[in-house]
């Protein structure tokens, strides 16, 4: 194997340091409300099922059934943990002329969507999401890979959000 | 005259009236294939059935199906109608539920003439138009007239590149039906009708002109009873074919796959069990693996049998296919990406498959055919396909560019490769995943076996992605995505250096914004840029 060519001199980007951070951009963190939110849906599936599996275990009395339930709580403590640190790195960036939304702690994405590209925006809020006073915006483009959604976002923002997206879109609207 | 009162100043023509006859049949046959399929499975009751007068029974079902599939198509027909204006073209389709269907002609992605083997025998044709609208959105004109086919699509084209028609309205190709332009619009339709095929006028006529809210004014029709192409006729675009792909090229290379090798792998392997378990039941395994590679051998030699790409104003032309012919028109810029590919096979020949993305070409597996540029391309002529689409790739040596991206490794005509520290995450390929940014297009290359390129036009960039998991955080490598609208043709690089990779991303949003300032105007024969941005 020969030595690499194009960059021979660059230093590995230390562990532990924004990948993203070279942008300079101020990202917009999402509502810690969406944590809420998701816990709550955890809560709700989890829930009837850590009831039901304690229930089969009491009342058949097998021992190795209290498995079951210890897995759901390790499982509920677990996406406990995980979900605040997730909503935490759901953030975005508004710049003059694209959008930023970034994603994932461990799996970090980012995607950047051209203004001019935006071929519609979606703000949906379901009923949970309206409980805690939040709603999602999603950007569509011309390609299905664009996977640019903002969940998470204050009602007005996000009213605020689409309107301004929908406005900058126009003006600088390009075809496909 | 109805026609010029009325506000929204439509046409309406027909299909040709054999169309029915060309659709009932597809009915029919799917039926069969239906009912043949369920009634395979039990071969002991079907034999019961013919034993006696059951055939006659068969028969009778066959005959009512027939007719219900023809009157069927027959109807279908006749609630089918389009028109075309300087901005659209609109389309009425359904019997129960009705469609209509309006597509903005500056939304036009690709222009195809379609001829199924029935059709191409009766001379008929079917006219596609693609907008970006996702699958289903396309508006199909079947079946019209070869002739009438060809003119409309000129004259689409003509009006989707901005030109103006010539003159003269389309009022004098009403001309010759003075009576039915005298009477009121309801009446008009119902005028319409017994001169186009002979039916006595039906009730839904009617209805669907009050519902149109717009004049069905009649086509001027001749002894035949086909609709005529009004007057002002566009010229067609001349062309300029480029390349050919010979039969026996094409027919050597889709052998000498990686199928053909696993089918032969499979021969030998089945051979031997059965001379060892002195058995013949391992042929039965391979009569299905045998008949999915026929059926895919037959499929990719018969789509693209006699595939000529020629250049024309108007775009790209693409003809091919054996039984059913197809050619396609896809107009300048609306190529969004393409793709070189070449198996492990076709390392030896240097052969390369090249497919593009066009927004409406959906990537359903019967749609397939449609993104392809060239089925087996030789090095000159993958890299002709390449010229097709961007003319100017936008390097000082296109020629050792290509070379580098088709074949090339490590950073050779400058491409910005994976790190070295890469190849714990990928051993094999690290050398060869590149990018290489020139003015006018992203290359990307991949692939140390089965070697990919694609090339982006900066302007065609939709959005752009950026991806590290855990393991590449460790190494300091990101992937690098660019998306592109549906289609074969899917632009990542793996493993850059994330320092490389964000300042990639970053550099890149600029230069498609910049590139899409500058690129050609939407209406392609406009000559001031920019004006439909």
């Amino acid at each position: 194997m020969t030595s690499d060519v194009s960059q021979p001199k660059a230093d590995p980007t230390p562990a532990g340091t924004d990948l993203f951070d070279p942008l300079g951009v101020d990202w917009t963190p999402v509502s810690p409300r969406l944590a809420s939110a998701r816990l709550t849906v955890t809560a709700i599936v989890l829930g009837p099922l850590l009831i039901g599996t304690v229930a089969l275990a009491a009342l058949t009395g097998v021992a190795w059934l209290w498995s079951l339930p210890a897995v759901i709580v390790l499982l509920g403590v677990w996406i406990g943990l995980l979900v605040p640190r997730q909503v935490r790195a759901l953030a975005y960036a508004e710049r003059a002329d694209d959008l930023l939304v970034r994603r994932g702690i461990l799996f970090q994405q980012l995607v950047v969507v051209p203004y001019g590209r935006m071929q519609y925006v979606d703000v949906t809020a379901g009923p949970l999401a309206r409980k805690f006073g939040i709603a999602s915006v999603q950007l569509h483009t011309a390609s299905p890979a664009t996977t640019a959604s903002i969940e998470g976002l204050p009602p007005q923002e996000a009213a605020r959000l689409r309107d301004r997206l929908a406005s900058r879109g126009e003006a600088r609207l390009a075809g496909l | 005259m109805s026609g010029t009162t009325a506000a929204q100043h439509l046409e309406w023509r027909r299909m040709h009236p054999v169309t029915p006859a060309l659709k009932g049949w597809k009915i029919v046959v799917a039926v069969l294939v239906v009912g043949g399929y369920q009634a395979a499975d039990d071969v002991r009751r079907l034999m019961e059935l013919f034993e006696g007068r059951g055939w006659l029974v068969v028969l009778g079902v066959l005959a009512a199906v027939a007719v219900v599939g023809f009157a069927y198509s027959g109807l279908a027909w006749r609630m089918t109608r389009f028109a075309v204006t300087d901005e659209a073209v609109h389309l009425n389709t359904g019997i129960l539920f009705r469609q209509q269907r309006q597509a903005r002609l500056d939304r036009l992605q690709a222009v195809d003439v379609v001829q199924p083997l029935l059709a191409r025998l009766v001379g008929l044709a079917e006219l596609k138009l693609e907008v970006a609208g996702g699958s289903g959105s396309a508006v199909s004109l079947a079946f019209l007239r070869e002739s009438d086919a060809l003119a409309l699509r000129a004259e689409l084209l003509a009006l989707a590149a901005g030109l103006q028609r010539p003159t003269a309205a389309p009022a004098p190709a009403l001309a010759p039906e003075p009576a039915t332009g005298a009477v009121g619009d309801g009446a008009t339709a119902t005028a319409a009708v017994p001169g186009l095929d002979g039916h006595v006028p039906g009730g839904g006529s009617d209805v669907v002109a009050a519902a149109l809210g717009a004049p069905t004014t009649p086509p001027s029709t001749t002894a035949a009873g086909t609709t005529v192409v009004p007057v002002p006729a566009f010229e067609a675009a001349p062309e300029h074919q480029v390349y050919e792909v010979p039969i026996g090229r094409l027919v050597h290379a889709t052998i000498r796959s990686g199928a053909t090798v696993g089918l032969v792998l499979a021969v030998v392997v089945a051979i031997g069990a059965g001379i060892l378990s002195r058995t013949f039941a391992t042929v039965f395994f391979l009569l299905p693996m045998l008949f999915g590679l026929l059926s895919y051998v037959w499929s990719r030699i018969n789509q693209g049998a006699s595939f000529r790409a020629a250049t024309s104003p108007d775009g790209i032309r693409l003809r091919h296919g054996l039984t059913e012919s197809r050619a396609q028109t896809v107009p300048p810029g609306r190529v969004q990406a393409i793709r070189l590919s070449q198996g492990l096979w076709w390392r030896r020949p240097d052969w390369w498959r090249v497919e593009m993305n066009v927004a409406g070409y959906s990537v359903s597996g019967e749609q397939q055919r449609d993104t392809v540029l060239h089925p087996v391309a030789t090095r000159d002529e993958a890299r002709t396909a390449l010229w097709l689409v961007l003319h100017d790739l936008g390097v000082d040596d296109p020629v050792a560019v290509v070379d580098a991206a088709l074949t090339g490794t490590d950073g050779a005509q400058g491409f910005a490769v994976a790190p070295r520290r890469a190849r714990w995450v990928d051993p094999l390929g690290w050398r060869r995943h590149g990018v290489l940014v020139t003015r006018r297009a992203l290359v990307i290359r991949r692939g140390r076996w089965f070697r990919q390129v694609d090339v982006v036009p900066h302007e065609r960039t939709q959005s752009l992605g950026l991806q590290q998991g855990p393991v590449q955080r460790r190494l300091g490598l990101a992937s690098f995505v660019v998306h592109s609208t549906p289609g074969p043709v899917s632009p990542d690089v793996a493993h850059l250096d994330a320092a490389v990779a964000v300042a990639l991303l970053d550099e890149q949003a600029e230069r498609a914004r910049t590139a899409r300032a500058s690129a050609g105007p939407e209406q392609w024969m406009r000559t001031q840029p920019g004006a439909e941005r």
